[in-house]
């Protein structure tokens, strides 16, 4: 209830503020009511599990047509490449990379894979100012680049580095982001390709509540194989995709300092103070304007008096 | 121009008609009322204008090619910094810095302060262009200009902080030009449209500050989105849009200061004696006005500061560069003008103002890039996207002096008003 | 071409049927009485089968370590042991018998409606097959390579964009510089 009243009201206020214009409402399926999807889905990913075969990335890469790789899926030097100092990303040309990670801990390398993470309220979404992406009921966040103007401001809501600019196109530039597979099998009931190719089955996928209950499972019934959290349960306001890991997840690449609600609210400060100066703004200053010219009024009505002394007293009754 | 005013009674133009009695055309009056030869000489005598044509022979066709060949061409490409530098110095340091016209408007018109009459259509000039330009960056940045107004008329957004943007931006971009206007309109001698816009200045003028004090907060507010990845001393959930919205009073203030000044300085024989006569007033006024806003931005800092428990940030590095940051860019320009204030000394103003429009910049540039992700490697802007920038502030500053030599923003339209 | 579209038809009955007991028995079952090899294709369309030699590795671990609680022989695993101490041979200890190859098809998801299912995380036939192999492999240095144990076909290639399907030139570093 509360999450709701918070963001009618958002969105009650900053409509307002394109008074202007008479705002269609029917934006709402779009951009609220996403603890009304209690069957989306989602995928837990077991670090634990993954063996850095790449078969998601290249299943990835057929599945949504990308472009040709640099390097073939079967070729691991691509856990050594660095790009300033970071491990690889997604960008244009991959929704979603896996990376190596080595960690103290362990003896053996621990392997992660990126891709977008689904959140419940999408930073990306919420951040949107023409309403290109959608949360749809089975869990997708989903982009329409036809109306999306590439201002890039979901690139910085993320907080999780996700969508990617096709920076190399002149004429058909657009956001590139893992869609769930939405389009191709999502919304036909069946798993994504990455999770589809996985040999080692560390991506499961189920609805969101039953996926959570798979990993709280495998905490509870390995003792000492897992960190006791699991990342994606409440970061940013929980998120679709969710991670299990061997080690504390900032050392296997998690920012964990992401904040434990969703992104809108961080802006709410602000969005709340907006319905307030468009009300009370232009009576105050109104107000200012007359309290500050009484002087000029009083000596120009002064002037008028003394020609037509009759009406002076109406005159000044008038200005108070 | 210096010395053709000089030789030639009748120029710089301030009448409808000529000496002879005899009406100026609108063509003369886009000369300058000088030859073409003549305007040619005066223009290839500046030194500035070769400089400016050295910028534009490599930046125009660079921008070509960034239409041509996609934003990959001349910028990074960077995903983990998606803005650069045309938003970063084009939209978050231009809009502050041409907060002006609303400071001035809001001033005169709502305030009766006519004393500050000679400065406002400067001021009102200094804000319509920069908001102007400030969008012409945008439609270098962003992806798919052509699709400017789909935020308005095609698919809405209207939960989002970049929608108000939008639309205020295009609101008081309207105002603005309203606002302007009339000096056109005394210069192309046509005052029916002038006394028609004079009715509506309360309501533009009071439309000006609610849209302003939206947008500037709301520029602040899009880094609320990123919480994690701006370092916690430049942004903050609460008072960022304060910070913005604050700082721009002094950024517009001071930029004025500074276009006055390059005004006097380079462009004297434009300016009538009402505005020389009244600029050291007007600056002293300005300044004060501007030192106020930076003892409340500084406060709203610390509080911000407290307010968030920041205190451990600021003993590390990124701790001392904001502060460094808040000492030059604010500190010091506000001692500046207190001082110049006190002691008359208006040429202290001047350069303090100069210190803390390029401060808000610095400002802008730190919370858009430097301090955004912290945590990862710095991008440093590739040089294409530096010209570019450069290219475009270039045809800003043009602009302004095309405007500035021609209409009456600094002179008093002699003519019939 | 031909070869591999008739294993992917003939996949499922083959794997199951190479490694099917009698049942009824009472007794656990005895290593010996394991097939030498069993050929696993059901899942092959990337990848060749696999000939798996099962005899070698009896030899590795005991019949419970792979087949769990199904051949009778007592589980280690403590959370098995819960439910499965005493719990005799089965009829079907094949990992087909258990384990889906549609390991998220709808039929799954729908059992996990069942509230009282303990077995919300069964793997998959795919999953079953590699935690147990890669698991085990890992620990005692066998081979973990996806190609050590099975060769990649031609989709295999075109998949992952290698062999002769692999990016001409290589010259097309990455895509941000
Ligand atoms: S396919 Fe599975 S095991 Fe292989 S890299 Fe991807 S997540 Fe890891
Ligand atoms: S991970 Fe990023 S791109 Fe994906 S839904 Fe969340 S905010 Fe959007
Ligand atoms: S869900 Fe689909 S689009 Fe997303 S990473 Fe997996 S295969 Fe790619």
């Amino acid at each position: 209830m509360k999450k709701l009243n918070r963001r009618s009201f958002i969105k009650g206020g900053l409509a307002t503020t394109a008074a202007a214009m008479v705002v269609k409402e029917k934006t709402s399926a779009a951009s609220g009511d996403f603890d009304n999807y209690p069957e989306g889905m989602g995928v837990i990913v077991d670090l634990t599990r993954c063996v850095g075969c790449r078969s998601c990335e290249a299943a990835c890469n057929k599945e949504q047509d990308l472009p040709e790789p640099a390097v073939p899926f079967d070729d691991f030097s691509v856990f050594d490449h660095m790009h300033h100092g970071e491990k690889r990303r997604t960008d244009e040309t991959a929704y979603t990379v896996v990376n190596r990670y080595d960690t103290p801990e362990i003896d053996h390398p621990l392997f992660r894979k990126i891709q977008c993470n689904h959140c419940n309220e999408p930073a990306c979404l919420t951040s949107c100012f023409v309403n290109a992406y959608t949360k749809t009921p089975e869990g997708a966040v989903i982009y329409n680049a036809k109306v999306c103007v590439g201002c890039r401001t979901c690139m910085v809501a993320c907080p999780f580095y996700i969508p990617t600019f096709k920076y190399s196109s002149a004429f058909t530039p657009r956001i590139m982001k893992c869609i769930f597979c939405y389009d191709t099998r999502l919304k036909n009931g069946q798993p994504p390709a990455c999770v589809e190719a996985c040999p080692q089955e560390a991506l499961t996928f189920g609805r969101r509540k039953d996926v959570l209950k798979i990993g709280k499972q495998r905490i509870r019934e390995t003792p000492g194989k897992y960190v006791d959290h699991i990342y994606g349960e409440h970061e940013v306001g929980g998120t679709a995709w969710m991670y299990l890991s061997s080690v504390p997840f900032d050392k296997v690449g998690f920012d964990t300092h992401v904040p434990k609600e969703p992104i809108i609210n961080s802006v709410k400060e602000f969005l709340a103070m907006v319905p307030m100066v468009l009300t009370i703004w232009p009576g105050l200053f109104v107000g200012f304007h007359l309290l500050a010219t009484r002087k000029d009024k009083v000596k120009e009505m002064e002037k008028e008096a003394e020609l037509k002394k009759a009406k002076e007293n109406d005159e000044k009754e008038e200005q108070v | 121009m210096k010395l053709f005013s000089k030789e030639r009674p009748e120029i710089p133009i301030v009448h409808h008609t000529k000496e002879d009695g005899s009406a100026w055309t609108i063509k003369e009056k886009l000369w300058l009322g000088l030859s073409v030869a003549e305007y040619k000489k005066q223009f290839f005598r500046n030194p500035v204008n070769w400089f400016m044509l050295m910028i534009f022979a490599i930046g125009i066709p660079l921008i070509l090619g960034r239409y041509a060949f996609g934003l990959g061409w001349v910028t990074h490409a960077s995903n983990d910094y998606p803005w650069g530098l045309f938003l970063g110095f084009g939209l978050f340091g231009m809009v502050p810095l041409s907060a002006s016209g609303f400071m001035l408007g809001t001033t005169v018109e709502l305030f009766g302060r006519k004393d500050f009459h000679s400065i406002e259509r400067l001021a009102l000039l200094n804000g319509l262009l920069g908001y102007f330009f400030a969008v012409l960056f945008l439609e270098v940045d962003l992806g798919m200009p052509w699709r400017l107004p789909y935020p308005m008329f095609v698919s809405l957004g209207p939960a989002a902080v970049l929608f108000l943007v939008a639309w205020h931006v295009a609101t008081y971009l309207s105002v603005q030009i309203a606002e302007v206007l009339p000096a056109f309109f005394e210069w192309i001698g046509w005052l029916k449209g002038k006394r028609i816009i004079r009715k509506y200045v309360l309501g533009l003028t009071v439309a000006g500050i609610i849209l302003s004090t939206l947008h500037q907060g709301a520029l602040g507010a899009l880094f609320t989105y990123a919480p994690a990845k701006v370092h916690p001393l430049w942004v903050s959930s609460n008072f960022q849009w304060i910070h913005f919205f604050v700082s721009s009073i002094f950024g517009g203030l001071s930029m004025v200061i500074i276009a006055s000044t390059l005004i006097k300085n380079y462009m004297g024989w434009r300016c009538d004696d009402d505005f020389k006569n009244n600029l050291d007033y007007v600056t002293i006024g300005m300044a004060k006005g501007a030192s106020l806003a930076m003892i409340t931005y500084l406060v709203v800092k610390l509080v911000a500061v407290a307010h968030d428990q920041e205190w451990t940030y600021l003993l590390t590095g990124w701790g001392s560069y904001y502060m460094l940051e808040l000492g030059v860019a604010v500190v010091l320009p506000m001692f500046m003008f207190a001082f110049g204030v006190r002691n008359n000394w208006v040429t202290l103003i001047r350069f303090g103002a100069f210190i803390a429009a390029i401060g808000i910049i610095w400002n802008r540039l730190n919370t858009a890039l430097v301090c955004f992700n912290w945590q990862m490697y710095q991008e440093i802007p590739h040089w294409k996207e530096v010209w570019i920038t450069v290219t475009i502030y270039a045809l800003y500053f043009l602009t302004y002096r095309f405007i500035v030599y021609r209409l009456p923003i600094v002179y008093e339209w002699k003519g019939e008003r | 071409m031909l070869r591999r579209k008739t294993i992917m038809r003939t996949a499922l009955a083959l794997t199951t049927g190479a490694i099917l007991f009698a049942p009824g028995q009472l007794l656990s079952m005895e290593a010996e009485d394991a097939p030498e090899t069993v050929t696993i294709d059901s899942l092959a369309s990337l990848y060749e089968p696999v000939e798996f030699n099962h005899l070698m590795h009896v030899d590795y671990a005991s019949c419970a370590e792979c087949h769990h609680h199904t051949t009778g022989v007592k589980v280690a695993d403590p959370n098995c042991i819960r439910c499965h101490a005493n719990t005799p041979e089965g009829d079907d200890v094949t990992c087909v018998g258990c384990h889906e190859a549609d390991r998220f098809g709808k039929k799954y998801l729908a059992e996990l409606d069942n509230p009282v299912l303990y077995h919300i995380d069964k793997p998959g036939l795919k999953g079953a097959y590699h935690l147990n192999c890669i698991g085990c492999h890992q620990i005692i240095d066998g081979p973990t390579g996806c190609t050590d144990c099975h060769a990649m076909t031609e989709a295999g290639e075109k998949r992952f964009n290698t062999g002769e399907y692999a990016p001409k030139g290589g010259a097309v570093s990455e895509s941000h510089h």
